[in-house]
């Protein structure tokens, strides 16, 4: 048995190696964080207000991470329940209530007590900190940015049609009509209107006088009359000759189609606005952004509504860092840090009154876009729909969407299917 | 009369053969090639109906967009060095495991060898979760060990070569366990050479496998410069959609350098398994 | 313990070594295998059995999850699209695989060349084959419906997506398929064929006769694999159909299922019943395979 030693000697060998490559602690005496984010686009905005924050703080060093949406969930729940979350993180609305209620996230509501007891409410809207708030209210995360979502359409589609630009007084009609008269003369689709929440029915649905969810979010509002109103139109345009079917969008995605001038008009997020002038130069100044059309005859309001999500920077409520942490949030919320978010474009500031840096960020493109739609559109937005079940009834109410559009089920059926669904799970959670 | 009937059927079988085969060749080819062309036009000509074969103008573009978005230096070499971990990794705890489920007697050899049956049944997703807790756990997130820790050992690698060593007769190891090697010595100096072409086969399954894992690199590794090609092309396709010159370019990046490797070693892994062939 | 020997099973010293060299040589494998896979899937078996609250806290249900599940015509649904895909990729592709190592191992001009071109694709990450395909498949600016004149929906129609997602599936496979059997093939010594030729016995009863005995341990082996790899597919079905398809129920296979209830609705229980039901079903075929590859694979050359 003389051999063992040396099996076991190769053995250890081996594991020592894999051990050696693993990620290589820190020996320089500084604090490491780490931060994860889940946008690329982002990335070196991100990283310019953490060197900025390390260039005050020497003995801190802050890395900056990507992982992609989906990945981003599953890392984030699974570290969360072994306690190893990153040091800061960006938390979505569609999961905070979920983060938060279970106590995974650090109550930040006192972050700037000793600067200004108000500071929250005095630079922060209403929608973003409630973007930021668990069902108890408290607040667990700096808000980091907010947005819209907007017309984007084919200048040079509109010009050969002889249809004029939208504007403020654009209803949904006017989407239709010049949707029309654009395929008609140029053969391209006009609005492609896809099977999405955020960047598509939510918009209409609120412009309608409808709602997804009630005030308390107890209960859906999928048979709410002015909801069906909205629904209806909505997934009653794809019946049009100029709008591609799901199957189309499947394959192509809306701002694929948009950017290859197969299409005259998308809804798109105003987070996205950048890289798509960055991505596409042969295309910039080609097209141009205007407000969400109204509805002409809403059940009640205006007729307005864009739908706005925000954002925020979390920590873990159990993080080894905890202090540490608390301060680089606590600059990240700052005015400065807002400010340097905004200058690098990465998104339009949640702070009140910086949205203009996120505009200045656009001065290296040589067309202006009519970015300005943007800040307005923040009079009459909407907050991004949310509840705690949110992640249970996401997947089902957009299934049972997709079977509304292929003709699986009728639309009233559907809709009927998708308040009990979503009903059901709010019950239970 | 026969000679030339045999020769005329032989001249069928061999045009059959070579239809066959150029047929086939042409499915198998035909995609590369039109992720080349593809990845050398513009997203408008890309969608033009009906569709161009050959770019009207050929543009660099997508490359240069790609490699702006995913540092392919550092993601060659991650993806290297965690293919060769794993395989040296399965080649050598498998060898070991499937050589003494083969050829020795030991207690409790059967509820062993299950749980290497029942490892291959379990689909590797179930395990990402808990594996990731136990990286997380050792502070070993963002780094090739991680990417290589589902690897360390392999169930189908131990499947595969006690195959290998149960078609080896027994009377070859006990040839050399008269001539006084213990087992272990008759383990790595007359049978694991045996295996040669098996160690191969492994060797290519392996490496083809951890290439293309896509979800553990995925979720581990997040920083991205400590991914792999799969996952770095994932990452892009959410960047990107279905921007396919540009989803094109990047796929042809990621794979030029691993086809570029076959092409030279290909020909001594078939020669090597043609040679202990005859055998 | 003074006395080694008086244990009921008497081992010569000799075989007591063995043992112990048995139990060192496999230790490493079956540690890793407990730490890496048993000990993880015991946890799911135990969560099958339980209502996920969030982040990892259960509350025992009992077969809850499995009567809900049972009753899911969704869950049906999944079952038969994992049987279905197996059907169109196991049989099909080791056909196809072992044709092709069957012309590649007779005397042709350019051996080398057609090898490499059949084995191309296993040296492609699957994330850009899929890439490519859907790409080729796309129903308005894709080649294969300019090419054919037609206008097939490949990926989103309900009735020919699976198809689709069968053919990368056979595609990407078939060159390592056929590289395994191809070996198996050279296994073979020219000495049965010049016997048999002798014997006047033709060419098909020779390939049933030497090639198919003599090539079915590693026959057995591809079909093993294929078969359940088949069963847990996942990757290239999430890769050619994303959750906005329309036809993405009738190609959702159980480990998609899966993954849908487990990672994004974080329906855990639930969807650790689901993978138990999967590794009883593959349970139940690898048992069928074992037991049947007495009747036809030939482990005596």
């Amino acid at each position: 048995m003389k051999k063992i030693p040396r099996i076991a000697a190769i053995v250890l060998a081996v594991t020592l190696l894999l051990m050696s490559l693993a990620g290589c602690s820190a020996a320089d005496g500084k604090t490491h964080l780490t931060f994860q984010i889940w946008d690329v686009a982002q990335r070196d905005g991100m990283q310019a207000i953490c060197d900025a924050y390390t260039a005050q703080n020497p003995d801190v060093v802050i890395e900056v991470q990507v992982t992609s949406w989906n990945e981003y969930w599953t890392k984030l729940e699974a570290a969360a329940e072994s306690n190893t979350m990153p040091d800061i993180f960006w938390m979505h609305t569609n999961q905070i209530l979920y983060y938060s209620d279970f106590g995974m996230l650090a109550d930040v509501t006192d972050l700037y007590d000793d600067v200004d007891p108000n500071f929250y409410s005095d630079h922060y809207s209403e929608i973003s900190l409630s973007n930021a708030m668990g069902s108890d209210g408290r607040i667990y995360g700096v808000p980091k940015d907010k947005d819209n979502i907007c017309l984007v359409y084919n200048k040079e589609m509109f010009d050969a049609a002889g249809v004029s630009y939208p504007d403020e007084s654009w209803t949904w009609d006017d989407l239709t009509e010049a949707s029309q008269k654009i395929y008609d003369t140029t053969g391209k689709y006009g609005y492609l209107a896809y099977a999405d929440d955020q960047l598509g029915y939510w918009n209409f649905v609120y412009q309608a006088g409808g709602y997804i969810l009630n005030e308390d979010k107890t209960q859906a509002g999928f048979t709410h009359p002015a909801t069906q109103k909205a629904m209806k139109f909505y997934i009653g345009l794809q019946s049009n000759d100029w709008c591609p079917d799901q199957s189309y969008f499947a394959q192509t995605a809306p701002g694929v189609a948009f950017f290859s001038e197969a299409g005259s008009m998308f809804l798109e997020g105003n987070w996205n606005l950048r890289q798509e002038m960055l991505d596409y130069p042969n295309m910039v100044g080609k097209w141009d952004v205007a407000v969400l059309p109204k509805c002409p005859d809403p059940v009640s309001g205006d007729g307005r509504a864009t739908i706005s999500n925000g954002l925020c920077y979390s920590t873990a409520a159990r993080g080894k860092n905890l202090e540490l942490v608390k301060d680089v949030l606590k600059f990240f919320g700052s005015e400065e840090g807002q400010r340097i978010q905004g200058l690098s474009g990465a998104a339009v500031p949640a702070y009140d009154g910086l949205e203009e840096t996120w505009i200045s960020a656009f001065d290296q493109f040589d067309y202006d876009l009519n970015l300005g739609i943007v800040v307005d559109q923040f009079e009459y937005c909407v907050q991004s729909v949310n509840n705690a079940s949110r992640p249970k009834w996401k997947s089902l109410v957009s299934d049972e969407l997709i079977k509304i559009y292929s003709g699986q089920v009728d639309i009233d059926t559907g809709l009927a299917n998708m308040q009990q669904m979503v009903d059901n799970a709010s019950a239970v959670s | 009369m026969k000679n030339s009937s045999m020769g005329q059927s032989k001249k069928i079988v061999t045009t059959v053969t070579y239809a066959a085969l150029i047929l086939g060749s042409l499915v198998m080819i035909f995609p590369f090639l039109w992720m080349i062309l593809t990845s050398s036009k513009t997203v408008p000509e890309s969608m033009q109906i009906p569709p161009t074969i050959f770019p009207a103008q050929i543009t660099f573009e997508n490359f240069t967009r790609v490699m702006e978005s995913l540092p392919f230096v550092s993601l060659y070499w991650n993806t290297a060095l965690m293919i060769l971990f794993r395989v040296v990794c399965a080649v050598a705890f498998s060898s070991m495991a499937g050589y003494a489920f083969a050829k020795l007697q030991f207690k409790g050899k059967n509820l062993l060898f299950s749980i290497v049956l029942m490892q291959m049944m379990m689909p590797s997703q179930i395990f990402i979760i808990p594996q990731y807790q136990m990286v997380a756990k050792l502070g070993a997130a963002n780094s090739i060990f991680a990417l290589v820790f589902p690897g360390l050992v392999s169930a189908f690698g131990t499947f595969f070569l006690r195959q290998a060593y149960l078609g080896i007769p027994n009377e070859i190891g006990e040839a050399a366990y008269l001539d006084g090697c213990n087992q272990w010595q008759s383990f790595t100096k007359v049978m694991f050479p045996l295996t040669s072409s098996s160690v191969a086969a492994l060797t290519v399954f392996t490496a083809v496998f951890a290439y293309g894992d896509l979800m553990w690199p995925l979720v581990v590794n997040s920083d991205l410069k400590m991914m792999t090609l799969s996952s770095g092309l994932a990452t892009l396709r959410g960047q990107f959609t279905t921007n396919f010159p540009v989803l094109m370019a990047g796929s042809l990046l990621a794979m030029l350098p691993m086809v570029i490797l076959y092409l030279f070693f290909q020909r001594q892994f078939i020669e090597g398994v043609a040679m202990t062939g005859g055998k | 313990m003074s006395n080694p020997k008086s244990g009921t099973v008497k081992l010569s010293a000799a075989a007591k070594r063995e043992q112990n060299w048995g139990w060192l040589m496999v230790a490493p494998t079956i540690i890793g295998l407990v730490v890496l896979n048993v000990w993880p899937f015991i946890q799911t078996l135990y969560a099958s059995f339980c209502e996920h609250l969030g982040f990892g806290h259960y509350r025992f249900l009992g077969i809850d999850n499995y009567v809900t599940m049972f009753k899911s015509p969704e869950f049906w649904k999944a079952t038969w699209n994992t049987v279905y895909f197996c059907i169109l990729t196991v049989p099909v592709g080791i056909f196809l695989a072992l044709l092709v190592a069957i012309l590649l191992n007779a005397k042709v001009k350019g051996k080398g060349f057609f090898r490499s071109v059949f084995f191309l694709p296993m040296v492609c990450a699957p994330a850009a084959i899929t890439m490519v395909w859907r790409w080729i498949f796309n129903s308005d600016y894709g080649i294969l419906n300019q090419m054919m004149g037609t206008s097939i929906n490949w990926v989103t129609d309900s009735k020919v997506v699976m198809i689709a997602c069968a053919v990368v599936a056979v595609w990407s496979a078939i060159g390592y398929d056929a590289v395994l059997l191809l070996s198996g093939l050279q296994n073979i010594s020219k000495s049965y064929y010049e016997a048999a030729e002798i014997d006047g016995a033709g060419k098909i009863t020779q390939f049933f006769h030497i090639t198919l005995p003599m090539v079915s341990p590693t026959l057995f082996v591809v079909l093993i694999m294929r078969l359940m790899a088949s069963m847990k597919v996942y990757d290239l079905i999430y890769m050619m159909v994303e959750d906005t398809n329309p036809a993405l129920t009738s190609v959702q296979s159980l480990m998609y299922l899966f993954y849908r209830e487990s990672f994004v609705a974080s329906n855990r229980g639930y969807g650790s019943a689901i993978v138990i039901w999967t590794v009883f079903l593959i349970g139940i075929v690898t048992v069928i395979q074992f037991v049947g590859q007495k009747k036809w694979v030939n482990y005596e050359v």
